[in-house]
């Protein structure tokens, strides 16, 4: 049955205020910088970022990653309870997708920079290999992304309806209709969590499927994706809603704030200690023979990319939510979040780097690195990939991510995400909400 | 079917980088980039031994090999089966080419070449002289580029440049699926491999090791000029090409084809 509350229609930004027009003003800002970066980019070519011809590629690709798990989030959390007929975290599924398709955005026009002749884009229509596992990822990011618009929709329109929006394209406001929006919203999760478990484990693929880069060719790595993108997703959701319910008329109901919390300890405990534990356990006790030599050699790290991400993005976050009397403060789950997204960011740093530090074949005077041809006495060559992003690269980057900030802003201005208390039919939720 | 594949005498190669060279040249490869390398396995410099120098009478223990290195034109391909556009492809003759005006430079199959082979183009291409080299176009910015067997000498009935340079007659080229050919016979008789075999590419380029191979057509310890009547004869025999003087001059490329050395 459609609710009575119209406060519940209204976007949860009535208006931009200063601090929101500040804000807008510097994402837009940045938005120029980067495609100004960009087209010089595009001018001078990839020669302006810092990757060369062993390692080739670079901040863009590890940030694809990144944003790609990110956008697991919403899409999961507002669809799997969905699936189960739960209203469970019912109150974040609006905002959820909104994040989730802000994040597929930013990661499929990351590619667009990356890419030596982005004019010749169409290829991947027009001359497909579906062999490619890119190919494969092409696809399931375009569905990804069509699939978080139609489900943002299908969340919001009747209350769009409500309000008069045009933005519910003629879509009419009943109860017939909520009912009906009910089932196509079951059948809509039914096709989410697979396209989502798909989009994560293809993601993975392109890197699993390479004999040539050393950890890269991995069975595991498609499972790490997934848990990855739970960590992330979750904690970028988290983040996002803790920031809108401190600077906009959304509500996070403070026990399913912890609750998710919770949950992203026990994601955060998979992924950085068990599934790194299944990763280099079996390694560290084929290549070594003490017993102190196995232990050390699979809990041991090597690069600070590491570090940063089981250490300050892993142990501390994961400690932060083990204790029941931290997690229930706000500020705690939103540092804790905080750190899982940055750990996620370093994992992928890390595997990029994993792939190109080492060569299979390092005789000098190694590989061309193919730089500007700057005389005979330049060192040319290289027998290990190095790389450091340049500052053409870093715009580009936070430009691409300002449009999925300028999205999510959007969305909180222009879409009900705040949903109305659920109506008694479907109250019953196991009493989670009184924890 | 023609399968082309190239064999590489690591006992003969004398590390003078000609094939290199000459590869850069006939290519008209850009200043920055190899698509063929000769690398040195020993020390951790070009031309450097590993192990020790004899001293006090001991016999020492340097080690050197050279390890001419190109892409591989493997028959598992990584970088075909990644590339999301078919830029990437192999030739009905084994070739493993590239399509320059439908590759989109996202070097994917640069991250699955395991023998690092291919080079992008980062930035626009320069040449010295600027007109550029040899008989190849120019690839543009923003495209990947690598070794072609030299298709279009191939398809002349020319070897690759790398292969009628080469001073030590380190590398033969033939048709890995014709069993008389040299290259078939030479991984047939000497102690071959494949670079990083383990890894399931089955590249078309064989290296010798061990025993070092005549390196040419005619498998006798003799020189050209000394082989007699029937031993001349069967090395003609071995192709059914053009025969000159009882010596087949361009032995490595179907007959039909078969024009003069460059």
């Amino acid at each position: 049955m459609a609710d009575d509350d119209t406060t519940a229609r209204r976007p949860v930004l009535s208006s931009f205020g200063t601090l929101g027009r500040g804000w807008l003003g510097v994402l837009a800002l940045l938005l120029v910088i980067g495609l100004g970066a960009w087209a010089y980019q595009l001018q001078h070519g990839l020669i302006e970022t810092g990757m060369r011809n062993v390692f080739s590629w670079g901040l863009y690709i590890m940030l694809f990653v990144l944003f790609v798990g990110l956008s697991a989030g919403g899409l999961i959390l507002s669809s799997a309870p969905k699936f189960f007929h739960s209203q469970r975290y019912e109150g974040f599924a609006r905002l959820g997708v909104l994040v989730s398709l802000g994040c597929i955005i930013v990661a499929g026009l990351l590619i667009l920079p990356d890419i030596g002749r982005p004019d010749r884009i169409y290829q991947f229509v027009t001359s497909p290999d579906f062999r490619s596992p890119m190919v494969w990822d092409f696809g399931i990011v375009m569905l990804y992304g069509a699939l978080n618009v139609w489900y943002l929709w299908l969340l919001t329109r009747r209350d769009l309806a409500a309000r008069g929006s045009r933005l519910s394209l003629w879509v009419s406001d009943s109860a017939a209709g909520r009912d009906r929006d009910r089932t196509l919203m079951f059948w809509t999760a039914v096709c989410a969590l697979p396209a989502a478990v798909a989009l994560h484990s293809v993601t993975g693929w392109i890197f699993a499927t390479q004999v040539g880069r050393g950890d890269w060719f991995s069975p595991l790595v498609a499972p790490v994706f997934i848990a990855k993108a739970l960590v992330s997703g979750l904690g970028l959701l988290l983040v996002v809603s803790i920031l809108a319910d401190r600077f906009t008329a959304f509500t996070a109901d403070r026990g399913e704030l912890t609750s998710l919390g919770k949950l992203l300890g026990i994601f955060l405990a998979f992924h950085v200690v068990y599934l790194l534990a299944a990763e280099r356990l079996p390694h560290a006790w084929a290549h070594h023979f003490g017993f102190w030599a196995i232990t050390s050699n699979f809990l041991i790290g090597d690069t600070v990319y590491f570090w940063l991400w089981t250490g300050l993005g892993g142990a501390v976050p994961l400690l932060l939510l083990a204790t029941p009397s931290l997690r229930r403060r706000t500020a705690v789950i939103f540092t804790a979040s905080v750190l899982a997204v940055f750990g996620t960011l370093f994992e992928g740093i890390r595997l990029v780097f994993t792939g190109y530090q080492r060569v299979n074949i390092n005789a000098a005077p190694g590989i061309a690195t193919g730089g500007e041809y700057a005389g005979l006495t330049t060192d040319a060559w290289a027998t290990a990939g190095t790389y450091t992003p340049t500052a053409v690269e870093i715009a580009v980057t936070v430009g691409v991510i300002s449009i999925g900030a300028l999205i999510v802003m959007a969305g909180l201005r222009y879409l009900p995400l705040q949903r109305a208390a659920p109506d008694a039919a479907y109250a019953t939720d196991g009493g989670d909400r009184t924890q | 079917m023609t399968n082309y594949g190239l064999v590489i005498d690591q006992e003969r190669c004398i590390g003078c980088q000609s094939c290199s060279l000459t590869c850069k040249q006939e290519n008209n490869v850009p200043m920055g980039q190899f698509w063929n390398r000769v690398l040195t396995q020993g020390g951790d410099h070009v031309d450097t031994p590993s192990g020790d120098y004899p001293e006090g009478g001991d016999g020492g223990t340097l080690e050197m090999t050279y390890q001419p290195t190109a892409c591989q034109h493997c028959e598992n391909a990584p970088c075909v089966k990644v590339c999301p556009v078919n830029a990437t492809y192999t030739r009905d003759d084994g070739i493993v080419e590239i399509d320059y005006d439908k590759c989109m430079g996202c070097r994917y199959c640069m991250a699955a070449c395991p023998y690092n082979a291919r080079v992008f183009n980062w930035d626009e291409p320069e040449h010295r002289p600027e007109d550029g080299t040899g008989d190849v176009a120019e690839r543009p910015q923003g495209v990947v580029e690598k070794c072609t067997f030299c298709s279009h000498r191939v398809e002349d009935g020319l070897d690759p440049a790398c292969v009628v340079n080469c001073p030590a007659d380190a590398r033969i080229f033939g048709d890995l699926d014709d069993d008389d050919s040299t290259v078939s016979k030479y991984i047939a008789e000497y102690d071959t491999h494949q670079l990083l075999d383990e890894k399931g590419t089955d590249p078309s380029t064989y290296y010798i090791n061990g025993e070092m191979s005549p390196g040419r057509p005619w498998k006798s310890k003799k020189l050209e000029s000394e082989l007699d009547d029937d031993e001349a004869a069967k090395a003609a025999r071995r192709r059914s090409g053009s025969v000159e003087n009882g010596y087949d001059v361009t032995p490595h490329v179907p007959a039909e084809t078969a024009g003069g050395d460059d």
